[in-house]
Formats: structure tokens, C-alpha cells, sequence
């Protein structure tokens, strides 16, 4: 059996008596597409932060590649990419000397360094403003640039919180763009956001988590299939021998429809 | 459908309301932040601090009251605007220059409430002016006309109404002041331009007295510089009170009353200037830096190679070139650097070439005191090392490297600019004093020695467990946290200390060069204790990453 680019033992993490994640066992097989999934608050970010990194868990394991991120975390970081939810950037440096100082830090020598910083930085359309601040990028160049700065190195894995978020079409395009070419040269992508179009449209596999509890992994098909031999017909609105879309597939599992009550908030019209 | 005649929205709450709800607001902000160890420190330091401002309060009131009940009281009024004058100058600039002890509030963020304009403009006003300066030279000023009243009680009604408008002056100055300094700190370019003119009038205004002591004597005679500067001071607030109430006991009531109209005509101006500025805020301002599409280059980039530092692996020098790009863009901070040379010059100015003993500092002090300023004004940096990073701390836990190296890398660049700052004293002490003795210089660098590994050691440890993001689009908003403030002072504290005891030892024995010895033990010390401390440094940061995180990459 392969090793698996993600997976999670018991994966929990504890603020005071409050647990955003709770005992999550996620399993992201190499080469997937992989769509995180979840309500606000349900502990998306947490879980990204911890797989990354930047948040350590409560309790529970984290194995990036075959290695353990506790006990061998520069060798996993070396081989994973991330735009993190603050997108990590440096203001008080132009968007060639971020990509440069990146492509360094994760270890490139100077020359490829900079010869990639040339080819993302042209590939990403930012390359007409050499000279500018990226405290004065938009927040679509920002996000560009983080991306950029993310796979420098060339990732195994590349985690994504809220990539589409505050993105116009454009940059949104182009984003997309280079995570498709990612994965069709073998890279696992771990994407979280809530814009669930573009997940179905991306995500060949999705995890869905509800209030700090992994509630359903698989394949959109898979999770399809789970959802309608659960209740066949429960509050779809597609045509009978239509397939539910991801949207309803998430709203019946996380239990997110409101029914019409005019005696809540009358004060509001 | 009942609901639909209710009006559509609630009706706009008076001010009344909304200033208790911001004051509740910030009283939860307050008790929320003692939660954390940060808060508690930050809280137990504002305790320190503010028992050293309540008593230059009480002290400076109790002073000041004696001192108008003897210049009234004695017939000797003509001393009064002397008793304004430091009340003024303390209120106007203090909180320009110690910008650790300022308030500062930010109300952009209620416009998205119904908030109406009075309102507003009370809120900035109330919650803007609760600072250590307002306090302060509101006791003075209490004081003042305490002891006015006692000495002449039957003029104690229009002192207190001259001495509230002159208060109400000082206040409406200081914050118009601000409100303009933030507006043009909300731009990069304008910010440049600030901080170059901030910089240059700090000089100019470090200049006036050592240029007078060495020029004047040439050009004007003192007495006639003096009453010059008396009658010009007559037109300003704090001389116009003065002669408000000087004139009132003299029974001048016209003149009193033409000195309280030009105050209150004063207070009108600064408090006009105050309302344009929060009326733009009010109504909706755009300071987007964002170049038209017309200015973008059409030629495409071609990346330069970074840097290489020789000895040093990629990612050290990748992150010292970062360091030190980010060093060349902060203007201010550029600025300060270039300080210990210009002291130097100022205390060169100071001293009277017709009195040797009028001079400050001696040739023998000059490379020590230089030295040490630069030091001193370098703790800035190193007690915050973080601040500028905001989001960008991120990738330091992202990126394959151990948080030492950041810190290595850090501390490299501090060290480097501490050791040009060094160099750069030794010319200009060697220019202004003449060339420093050898023992003076070797003691001098054997002690920096000493201070420069403890004083990276605690600013690491304060960079992280204690760390502020610095907000330079707000003014006031790019100090380190009260409690790496008096840390990195305490610090000093025992560096000097130390320092003093090994030279005085030195020097009963009649040989500097013990204590030359004596430092250099205790820098070998340090040193060794700066080794230790970045072995633990990867645990602190794995630990405090979530906090420094939360705080350096929110969005101000």
C-alpha cells in the first residue's frame, strides 16, 4: 500500500475547554486533488495550521509524506508548500526579492532561485512591476504572489487556506490555472475554502468537518452516494435523476438548512 | 404584515450611549487582555509606569502650586508665564516624542456604525486625550490655579476659566497635531517626507541652544535675545494666559480681557484644524497607493540573484539581505541611526570655547557616550525584532529553517550596524574631540562586548514573548510593548551598572586595564550565555508561535 501524502491519528487540538478539532483521522492518497471542507468555526483552519505547522496539536499524530511533522519537521517542510490563511508575505519587499527570498529559504541556490522568480513572476502576470511594494499589491496580486512564493521550491504537497477568497476572476483564472498543471504533474493539493463551485469543480476528493469532528471523506461520488442512502429525497432541490450538487451534499451532512420562520428577527424588514 | 409599519431602522442612539458603549468596549478590551501572560505583564508595567506618572503629576502640581502662590503672592507676576510655559511645551511634545505613553486611538473603525458627526468627533476627542501628558499637565494646571486662588481668592473664578481655555488649547493642539501627523503617515510617500522633516526638526530643535551658547555672544547680547523671545512669547497661548490673569490682578481688565479673547481665538483655530481633519475622516478618505494602470512598466522582469554572505549558508543570507532591504525602507528608523554622530555635534556646539567647563562631554567621554547612545537607540530594534515582519512571521515556521537561524540572522544584522555605529562615533568623536585614548576606546569596546550579546539575549526572548506589530500608517504605533520598554531599560540599568563598578575598580587599583579585564570576563560570560540562549530559542519560538502569529499577522 502507498504511503499516503496526508494522514492524521487522532488529530485534536484543545483551547481551554474549547476542542476545534476533535480526533480527526484524515487519510490524502498522492496526487489528489483534496477539498477540506467545513462551516465557519468548524475547524478548517485549525486542521490546516496544524498540518502545516504553524498551530501544534493537542494530541494525536501528523505523518506528511511518511515523516512524522513533530519529530521531523525542516525535512516535511521541505517538501510541502503553503498559502497560509495571512498569506505570509513581507511588505517592505518587492515581489522579485520575496520570490527570491523564498526560493532561498527553502534551500535553492541563487541562480535557480532567481530563475524561477523570473519564470513565476511571468506566469503569475506580475511581472510588469518589478519596483513595487507588495504592501501596495492588491489583494488578488498578494494572493498571486503567495501562491508563487508556495511552490517555488516545487512542492510534493501544496496546502491552500482560502486561495479564491477576495480573488476576482482574472487572478482567480490564473490561480486555478497553475494548481491544474500541479496536479496533472503529480502534486497533492490540500485546498480549503468555501466557494463550493470551484471545490466541485477542482476537488477529485473531499473531507468534510463539523464542529472540530471529521464527518464524511471521499470521493465526491462517494460522499453523493453516502448522502442519498442516507435520505433519499430529503430537501433536494434537483429533478429526480439529477446528481446533487456539493452544495446540497454539504448542507445535508452538516445539517445547515434553515427553514422559513417569520416569527425569528420580524424586526429586521 | 404588522412588521413592515415599523420603521425600517433603529433610530440613530444619542453620543451619550455610544460613548458608554465604547467605553464599556474598551474596559472588556482591558479585562480580556489580562487573560494572557502578555496582558498581565503589559498591565503590570502600565502600573510602574503610571506610579511614575502620578507622581510628576502631584509633584509637578504641588511645585507649580508653590510656585504661583509665590509669585502672586509676592508681587512677582511677570514669572507667571513661566510657570505656563514648561505646562505647554510638556502637553505639546511630550507625546510626540515619547509615543510609548501615548494614547493611541484608533476611530476610523467606528465609522462603519451610525455614528453621527458630534458624536464622533467627541469620541476622538474623550478617548484620544486619555494619555499620560493630559493627565499630568492637568494636575500641573490644577496646582497652578490652586495656588493662585490661595494667594489672591478673589480672582480664583477667572484663573480657573483662563487656566480651562488654556487646557482646552493645549488639548485641541495635540490632537489636531496628531490627527494630521496620522494623515500623512497614511501614506508611504507623504510618510517619507514626515519622517525626514520629523527628524530634521528634532536637530534643528537639539541645535538652537548649543548654536546660541557658541554664536550668540557674537551677534546679540543674552538680556537682548531674552526680551526679544518675552514679547514674542506674549502672543503665544501660554504667555497669553499668563497675561490674562497677570493683567486681571493688576486690575487691567481690558488688557485681560483682549489676552483671554486671542487664547480663546487660539483655541478656536487649533480646534478648527482639528474638525477639518476629522471631518475628511468622517465623510470617507481613500489613500489607495496603488499606481494607474498608465505608470506600469511594459518591460518585463528579469530576477537578480540574491545575495551570498561569505562563511554563511543560502537561507542566513537570504535573510539578512531581507533584513537589511528592510532596514533601508524604513526611513525613521535610518534616521535614528545617524543620532549618536549628531549628539556628539550637539554637545561639540555646547560647549563654550570661552568656558572649557561649560562642555558636556569631554574628549575622554566622547567614544564611551557616543557609543553607548547608539547602542541605547539600537534597542529599539533589537527588543522588537519582529514588529515589522507582520505576516511575514509566518513564514519563518513554513519555511524548512530553524527559528535560530531567523534570530542568528537577526542579530547578525544588529550586530553589524552596531559595529559600524561604533566605527562611525570613533570618527566623529576623533573629529569633534580629537582622537579617544586607546584605553578609553579598548574599554569602551570590551564593554559593548559585554552589553551587546545580554541585550540580544533578552531582545529575543522580549521579540518573542512580548512582541507589537508596528503600525506605521499610525502615529504613536511604532513602539515595542510597555513591558519590553522597561525590560530593555532595566537591562541597561545593570549593563552601566556593571560596567561603572569594573572601571571604578580599574580605577582604584590605578590601572583601567583590570577593568578592561574585568569586562572582557563578563563579556566572555555573555557570550557564552547568548549561545545557550539560542540552543533554547527553536523550543520558545515552537511554543510562542501561536501567539507571536496571532499578534504580528492580524490585520491593524
Amino acid at each position: 500500500m502507498d504511503t499516503p501524502a496526508i494522514s492524521t491519528e487522532n488529530l485534536t487540538r484543545r483551547f481551554g475547554d474549547f476542542l476545534p478539532v476533535d480526533g480527526v483521522n484524515l487519510r490524502v492518497t498522492t496526487g489528489q486533488f483534496f477539498g477540506f471542507l467545513g462551516p465557519n468555526g468548524a475547524g478548517k483552519s485549525t486542521t490546516i495550521k496544524m498540518l502545516t505547522g504553524l498551530l501544534a496539536p493537542s494530541a494525536g499524530r501528523i505523518q506528511i509524506l511518511g515523516l512524522d511533522l513533530d519529530s521531523d519537521p525542516i525535512e516535511v517542510k521541505r517538501n510541502i508548500g503553503v498559502v497560509p490563511e495571512g498569506m505570509a508575505l513581507f511588505g517592505r519587499l518587492t515581489g522579485p526579492e520575496y520570490l527570491n527570498f523564498a526560493g532561498r529559504m527553502y534551500g535553492l541556490d541563487r541562480d535557480t532561485a532567481a530563475k524561477r522568480t523570473t519564470e513565476l513572476l511571468e506566469f503569475m502576470q506580475l511581472d510588469r512591476e518589478p519596483k513595487k511594494l507588495i504592501t501596495d499589491y492588491s489583494h488578488g496580486m498578494q494572493k498571486k504572489l503567495a501562491l508563487a512564493a508556495a511552490v517555488i521550491h516545487g512542492p510534493r504537497i501544496l496546502f491552500l487556506d482560502e486561495p479564491f477568497e477576495g480573488v476576482d476572476a482574472i487572478a482567480s483564472g490564473t490561480l486555478k490555472a497553475m494548481l491544474q498543471r500541479m496536479i496533472a504533474r503529480g502534486v497533492t493539493i490540500f485546498l480549503t475554502s468555501h466557494v463550493l463551485e470551484i471545490v466541485e469543480r477542482l476537488c477529485s476528493h473531499l473531507a468534510i468537518i463539523h464542529q472540530g469532528k471529521l464527518v464524511a471523506q471521499g470521493s465526491l461520488e462517494e460522499l453523493r452516494s453516502g448522502v442519498e442512502a442516507m435520505a433519499p429525497s430529503q430537501g433536494s432541490s434537483s429533478t429526480p435523476g439529477e446528481k446533487l450538487t456539493l452544495e446540497e451534499i454539504f448542507l445535508r451532512i452538516v445539517g445547515g438548512s434553515r427553514t422559513d420562520d417569520t416569527q425569528e428577527l420580524s424586526w429586521l424588514t | 404584515m404588522a412588521h413592515l409599519n415599523q420603521p425600517v431602522a433603529a433610530p440613530l442612539p444619542v453620543a451619550r450611549l455610544q460613548i458608554g458603549a465604547i467605553a464599556r468596549l474598551r474596559w472588556q478590551i482591558f479585562r480580556n487582555s489580562l487573560r494572557t501572560m502578555r496582558g498581565r505583564m503589559e498591565f503590570v508595567s502600565w502600573i510602574f509606569i503610571a506610579i511614575w506618572f502620578a507622581a510628576l503629576g502631584f509633584g509637578g502640581a504641588f511645585g507649580l502650586g508653590i510656585g504661583a502662590w509665590w509669585v502672586v503672592a509676592r508681587n512677582q507676576t511677570q514669572w507667571l508665564a513661566a510657570l505656563l510655559w514648561p505646562i505647554f511645551m510638556f502637553w505639546t511634545f511630550f507625546p510626540l516624542i515619547a509615543t510609548a505613553f501615548t494614547e493611541a486611538f484608533d476611530s476610523a473603525s467606528l465609522l462603519r456604525y451610525p455614528l453621527n458627526y458630534s458624536s464622533f468627533f467627541t469620541v476622538n476627542l474623550i478617548y484620544g486625550s486619555l494619555d499620560a501628558s493630559t493627565m499630568v499637565c492637568g494636575l500641573w494646571l490644577l496646582g497652578v490655579t490652586l495656588g493662585i486662588a490661595i494667594a489672591a481668592p478673589a480672582f480664583s473664578l477667572w484663573t480657573l476659566v483662563v487656566l480651562i481655555v488654556f487646557g482646552l488649547t493645549c488639548l485641541f493642539l495635540v490632537r489636531a497635531v496628531f490627527a494630521w501627523i496620522d494623515r500623512w503617515l497614511a501614506q508611504r510617500k507623504t510618510r517619507e517626507i514626515m519622517g525626514v522633516l520629523f527628524f530634521v526638526c528634532i536637530i534643528c530643535f537639539q541645535m538652537i541652544g548649543p548654536l546660541i551658547n557658541r554664536f550668540g555672544h557674537r551677534h546679540m547680547q543674552l538680556p537682548a535675545y531674552l526680551a526679544q523671545a518675552i514679547a514674542i512669547q506674549r502672543f503665544l497661548p501660554a504667555g497669553l494666559a499668563a497675561e490674562a490673569i497677570l493683567r486681571a490682578l493688576h486690575a487691567e481688565w481690558g488688557l485681560a480681557a483682549a489676552a483671554f479673547s486671542m487664547l480663546v481665538a487660539y483655541s478656536a483655530a487649533f480646534l478648527l484644524l482639528f474638525h477639518l481633519r476629522l471631518r475628511a475622516q468622517y465623510v470617507g478618505e481613500n489613500f489607495g497607493e496603488a499606481p494607474s494602470r498608465a505608470s506600469q512598466s511594459t518591460q518585463k522582469t528579469e530576477a537578480r540573484s540574491g545575495w551570498t554572505v561569505p562563511g554563511l549558508t543560502g537561507p542566513l543570507a537570504a535573510m539578512i539581505e531581507k533584513e537589511v532591504r528592510y532596514l533601508s525602507r524604513a526611513s525613521q528608523t535610518l534616521f535614528t541611526l545617524v543620532m549618536p554622530m549628531v549628539v556628539l555635534l550637539i554637545f561639540r556646539f555646547n560647549a563654550n570655547p570661552a568656558r572649557p567647563r561649560s562642555r558636556i562631554v569631554t574628549t575622554a567621554y566622547a567614544f564611551p557616550v557616543g557609543v553607548a547612545y547608539a547602542l541605547l537607540i539600537l534597542t529599539n530594534l533589537i527588543y522588537n525584532s519582529f514588529a515589522d515582519d507582520s505576516a511575514g512571521i509566518q513564514f519563518y515556521f513554513l519555511a524548512p529553517v530553524r527559528f535560530r537561524q531567523v534570530l542568528i540572522a537577526k542579530n547578525f544584522v544588529h550586530a553589524a550596524i552596531l559595529a559600524i555605529e561604533a566605527l562611525l562615533v570613533w570618527i566623529a568623536a576623533s573629529f569633534f574631540y580629537g582622537r579617544p585614548e586607546t584605553v578609553i576606546v579598548a574599554i569602551t569596546l570590551t564593554a559593548l562586548l559585554f552589553a551587546a550579546p545580554l541585550n540580544l539575549i533578552f531582545g529575543n526572548l522580549l521579540s518573542i514573548y512580548s512582541p507589537k506589530k508596528h503600525d506605521f500608517g499610525s502615529f504613536g504605533r511604532q513602539r515595542a510593548s510597555g513591558a519590553s520598554a522597561l525590560a530593555g531599560l532595566a537591562v541597561q540599568v545593570v549593563i552601566i551598572a556593571t560596567s561603572v563598578v569594573a572601571i571604578m575598580i580599574g580605577k582604584h587599583f590605578g590601572n583601567l586595564w583590570f577593568a578592561i579585564l574585568m569586562l572582557a570576563v563578563f563579556a566572555a560570560i555573555a557570550c557564552a550565555a547568548y549561545r545557550i540562549s539560542l540552543n533554547r530559542i527553536d523550543g520558545i519560538g515552537r511554543d510562542k508561535r501561536e501567539q507571536l502569529i496571532a499578534i504580528l499577522a492580524k490585520s491593524s
